[in-house]
């Protein structure tokens, strides 16, 4: 008895695309070669020539690695759109065009601890809209097969992407204005964080969370 | 014998009108090719399996992991609605191609 499993490990080696992929793989194509192996011996043809026979079927091992890895790939990259950069994107288009809107009405913020450099600004509109922004690209998310931590990814990028805007602001900050005490850089900045990045991370988390529960309770 | 060139442009014709006739395994899929083409059509695990999964990412078939009579486990295709749509404007086109060979070509059997 042949172990075709382990005769296409060997040639097909590691895809690189992870172990489950591989053994996903590996399965399929050693099945192909089995089914191959026994209908020659059903043809009357000895082991070793139904074993050559079916060495021939499967062509040459590097381009049928190369061209299942692209085409594993290929698949792996339009999941991955639409799994988290579109509910992403969609979220921080929606998030920051409210923002704007609530902006351009004059709507007043909260601020506490006024005066600068370290005051934290609560848009409280846009922090209670933040929910349903979460829950429409966790919903997308989840649409498209992403489970788990993900879709919190794609439902609160709006934060994470300000997040990293104001990380950037920090160092930016040195060059611009290196006269500024460290203590009250470091204050402006965490003042910042809190207002654009930890309350609307939690808003849009609440949102992600409560989604996934609907949809739980909605199965 | 088809020349490898002309048969990579045929195969996914060919897989998916063998499998409007009902679900397959990828052995199936190239044993019934082969078999409906006189031998003339015989693609090597190079070119069909990557075939499939490229056509199953397209969501033109779906590959399903089942478990036969004898207890094997084999992922079994099957064709789905996207799949039967590009089929129909796939065969005129190939229709078209055969008309036009056979007037600038003078293949005479398309």
């Amino acid at each position: 008895m042949r172990d075709w499993q382990q005769y296409v490990r060997e040639h097909l080696g590691s895809s690189g695309l992870g172990r489950a992929e591989d053994e996903d793989i590996a399965g399929e194509l050693a099945g192909h070669l089995e089914e191959c192996y026994e209908s020659f011996q059903v043809q009357g043809l000895t082991e070793d020539e139904a074993f050559l026979r079916t060495c021939e079927q499967t062509g040459n091992w590097k381009e049928l690695r190369r061209e299942v890895i692209l085409a594993r790939q290929e698949g792996m990259m339009a999941d991955r759109v639409k799994q988290l950069w579109i509910p992403s994107l969609l979220s921080l288009l929606i998030s920051w065009t409210m923002l704007a809107l609530i902006l351009w009405v004059g709507i007043r913020p909260l601020i506490w601890h006024e005066g600068p450099p370290w005051s934290v600004i609560v848009y409280v509109p846009w922090l209670m809209f933040l929910p349903f922004v979460g829950a429409a690209g966790a919903y997308l998310s989840r649409r498209a097969q992403w489970t788990g931590w993900r879709p919190y990814v794609a439902g609160a990028f709006p934060a994470l992407a300000m997040g990293c805007v104001v990380l950037m602001i920090l160092p930016f900050s040195f060059i611009v204005d290196p006269q500024i005490v460290p203590g009250l850089r470091f204050a402006s900045v965490a003042a910042a964080a809190v207002s654009w990045v930890v309350l609307p991370g939690i808003a849009l988390c609440i949102g992600v969370a409560f989604q996934g529960m609907a949809q739980k309770t909605s199965r | 014998m088809i020349r490898t060139e002309f048969k990579r442009g045929t195969a996914e014709l060919a897989v998916l009108s063998v499998l409007e006739e009902g679900p397959l395994h990828g052995y199936e899929i190239g044993r019934r090719i082969e078999e409906q083409s006189g031998g003339k059509l015989r693609y090597t695990l190079a070119a069909l399996y990557p075939l499939l999964y490229r056509m199953e990412k397209r969501g033109w078939l779906r590959g399903d992991w089942e478990t036969g009579e004898t207890g094997k486990r084999r992922r079994c295709y099957r064709l789905l609605a996207q799949g039967r749509k590009v089929l129909t404007p796939m065969r005129a086109e190939w229709a078209d191609l055969f008309r036009a060979m056979r007037r600038v070509g003078k293949v005479s059997h398309a």
